[in-house]
């Protein structure tokens, strides 16, 4: 019992923003996902509000997006009104469903174009983007660089969507998770995860909060 | 046609404290009487002679200006003589010439061989009429920011009415040098000449340097010693009065009215009696163009986009100050970019996201949409036009930052967006323009929805407008028919541009949910009759697919719930 309280104590010293562990990250901004268990496997509690994060998936399609919509919802009400960006996504963005799904029509911005990664770049360093969500054809080492730097100029969440097999290559990207469908839910690999969880994680989407 | 008072934020205060700090101006002139003693110049004369103070700008070399003006890269170099021709006459003849060619021996009134003989890097260029007047023009508007009284005297002349401004500029000292500062910003150089009446003005700008007079008793006195041939009167007058023995004004001031009238006609006694003040000289005021019209014509063609871009910087910055001047901003720019004879001229139009003004941006905008242009012959003369103007109240409600960057000419918000106390206002439009620029204007678009029951009616893009009103592009969603989805349906997230024909259903996909029927669309003959499914494919996937009512009953994907 005694030994429960004091590890408890010592958790919550261990929170004081003054003390750096090896493991963790310095404190940064991030913003929930809406779902409890992935907050808790991410550094910072959730998608850090300026980063490039990588999804990979075996194709696009899978669930992917259902993953970002509570977070994307959440986006889309905060104020100062920024855009959300959609570069060129592989089918039309169904506004009736994103309006459903709580996010604020007002504020989309989709973009269609060929050269995806320089049209995100710009969005991403305008810094009048909260979030850019982008599906390049394919994307090299050094243009990824440029994203990842374009997000902490713009403070602007990044999220690229590349194929699978482009996990064994390396990125700069500060999170990089492998999507994997289940029925009513999504497998979640962290390929990269600055100070957060390893492995992989299971959930499901109607344990949304 | 609007009236000055808009226009220029400067004058405007020294209308409003010219009656608190100057006497009011005497409205009956006494007349100077040619036949008056002329006062000892060292006497002050009465305050009241002193109600109007006229500036006459010449410009002695505007013809070799308005050629510099179109040709960045020969006014960047001074050191290159530069020689205007007038094609009018019969054998084209130097009209002017820079100090660099002048000191090589090429001098006004020479033919090109001749001039070409004595200084064979001559740089000729052919006079350009039209654009000396729009030089001109561009001077006037400068000028309305020292008084609202200003007036053409073409070809080559501008009259500004300067005694209610003295005060406010600081005394007729300062005051001359800043017209002379602004006339040189535009490329002009001026000779200045100050004095009661706007006829003697321009005489003594065209005789003498320094010309300055400021009391009407000590006029005659001054003008008497320039030649005649500042009146710029007919040749043939000009003539007769040299075979008389007339050469200076003084000598033509004293020969008897009545014989003069007679000999040259009322008019030319007119103009001496505007001269000396004798009469009234009425003067058009100048009023502003009510939109921006440069343009820009090589001496050779321009093949590429840098070099289109270099000759197009004088204009935009000649915009921005059109704009300044104003408190205005525009919307849209037109540029016509003439070729040669059998190519019909290429239009081109930018258009802004957000009210703009600053040259800069513009540039850096027409960079972008140049590397897109493709032309169809090398670009022989540049027309910039201006769309319509907005006063900056009026063009940024939503955020006052640009309006005060307007007014103080400083930078804007201090904040970066969507930092504290930051707005979005200002990096918003630019990073619309700028993905506009490169992808085309219809690349970029925001969504709305519309009051259709059929899955692919009931969105449709818009004009982003974040946070403000927006325009649906196709048809506009009425406020009362806006409408809520609801939230019981499951729509997906991905709509297929058209749906995909899948014929019958695929193996290995698991029917999760449906069917959903939507059979509506009769009004306009798009109508639709489907159930629609939720499926799984093999990979697990979340599709959305339907089967047609309608015989063969095909199967087609729809959506994707991504």
């Amino acid at each position: 019992m005694a030994s429960q309280e004091s590890a408890r104590s010592l958790l919550d010293l261990l929170q004081h923003p003054g003390i750096w562990r090896g493991r963790s990250v310095a404190l940064c901004d991030t913003l929930s996902t809406g779902f409890p268990a992935l907050d808790e496997a991410l550094p910072g509690g959730g998608w850090p509000r300026a980063g490039l994060v990588e999804i990979l998936t075996p194709r696009f399609g899978l669930g992917e997006l259902r993953l970002l919509v509570p977070a994307l919802a959440r986006l889309t009400a905060l104020t100062p009104a920024r855009w959300l960006a959609w570069v060129a996504p592989p089918h039309e963005p169904y506004a009736p469903a994103l309006a459903a799904a709580g996010i604020q029509l007002e504020r989309q911005l989709v973009v269609r174009t060929e050269t995806a990664l320089w049209a995100m770049e710009q969005a991403l360093a305008s810094g009048a983007c909260e979030a850019v969500l982008c599906w390049p054809r394919r994307a090299q080492l050094r243009s990824i660089r440029r994203l990842q730097l374009a997000t902490e100029r713009g403070r602007t969440l990044g999220f690229l969507f590349r194929e699978l097999t482009s996990a064994r290559e390396s990125s700069p990207a500060g999170l990089r998770l492998q999507f994997e469908p289940l029925p009513g839910g999504a497998r979640l690999g962290f390929i990269k995860s600055r100070g957060g969880a390893r492995g992989s994680l299971e959930l499901r989407w109607d344990a949304a909060s | 046609m609007t009236h000055p008072r808009k226009h220029a934020a400067c004058w405007v205060q020294a209308d409003l404290l010219a009656p608190l700090l100057l006497p009011p101006p005497q409205q009956q002139q006494p007349a100077a009487a040619l036949l008056q003693p002329v006062p000892l110049a060292a006497e002050p004369p009465p305050r009241a002679a002193q109600a109007e103070l006229w500036c006459a700008l010449h410009l002695p070399q505007l013809c070799l200006d308005a050629v510099l003006g179109s040709e960045p890269a020969l006014r960047a170099e001074p050191g290159w003589p530069v020689g205007v021709l007038d094609p009018e006459a019969g054998l084209p003849r130097l009209v002017a010439v820079n100090a660099a060619a002048r000191a090589q021996g090429a001098q006004v009134g020479m033919s090109l061989a001749a001039a070409l003989a004595a200084c064979p890097q001559l740089q000729a260029r052919t006079r350009d009429t039209r654009q000396e007047r729009l030089r001109l023009i561009a001077l006037a508007e400068a000028a309305l920011a020292f008084t609202p009284r200003v007036s053409l005297e073409p070809p080559d002349e501008l009259l500004l009415e300067l005694q209610g401004s003295l005060r406010l500029f600081g005394g007729l000292e300062a005051l001359a040098e800043q017209v002379r500062r602004s006339a040189l910003q535009l490329g002009l150089t001026a000779r200045l000449a100050f004095a009661p009446t706007p006829r003697a003005a321009l005489v003594g700008a065209r005789g003498a340097r320094g010309f300055c007079v400021r009391h009407e008793a000590q006029l005659v006195g001054q003008l008497a010693p320039l030649p005649i041939a500042v009146l710029r009167w007919p040749e043939a007058a000009c003539a007769r009065l040299q075979s008389m023995g007339v050469r200076t004004l003084g000598e033509l001031l004293r020969l008897p009215r009545a014989g003069l009238a007679q000999r040259f006609g009322p008019g030319l006694l007119r103009m001496l009696d505007q001269i000396t003040g004798r009469m009234r000289e009425p003067r058009r005021a100048f009023v502003p163009p009510v939109r921006f019209r440069g343009r820009c014509e090589p001496h050779y063609e321009l093949s590429s986009h840098a070099a289109l871009l270099r000759h197009l910087e004088p204009l935009l910055a000649d915009l921005e100050g059109f704009l300044r001047r104003r408190q205005c901003t525009v919307m849209a720019l037109r540029l016509h970019l003439r070729h040669r004879a059998p190519h019909p001229p290429t239009p081109f139009e930018l258009r802004l996201a957000a009210p703009e003004f600053e040259a800069s941006r513009f540039a850096a905008l027409l960079a972008e949409h140049f590397a897109r242009l493709l032309l169809p012959a090398p670009v022989r003369r540049i027309e910039l036009r201006s769309g319509e103007l907005l006063p900056i109240a009026a063009a940024d409600k939503p955020g006052a930052d640009k309006a005060h960057a307007v007014l103080s000419a400083g930078s804007g918000s201090l904040w970066r967006a969507g930092e504290q106390g930051g707005t979005a206002g200002r990096e918003t439009p630019a990073l619309l323009e700028r993905l506009r620029a490169r992808l085309g204007h219809d690349a970029v678009h925001g969504l709305c929805l519309l009051a259709d029951p059929r899955p692919e009616a009931g969105w449709c893009v818009a004009e982003p407008a974040l946070g403000g009103e927006r325009q649906a592009k196709g048809e506009a969603v009425p406020a009362g028919r806006a409408v809520e989805p609801g939230r019981h349906l499951r729509r997906p997230l991905w709509l297929l541009r058209a749906p995909q024909h899948l014929g019958a259903l695929p193996t290995g996909w698991r029917l999760l949910d449906g069917p959903e029927r939507i059979e509506t669309g009769w009004w306009d003959g798009h109508e639709v009759a489907r159930d629609y499914y939720l499926l799984r494919d093999a990979a697990g996937a979340e599709l959305w697919a339907f089967r047609d009512r309608q015989p063969p009953h095909h199967w087609f994907l729809h959506g994707v719930f991504g």
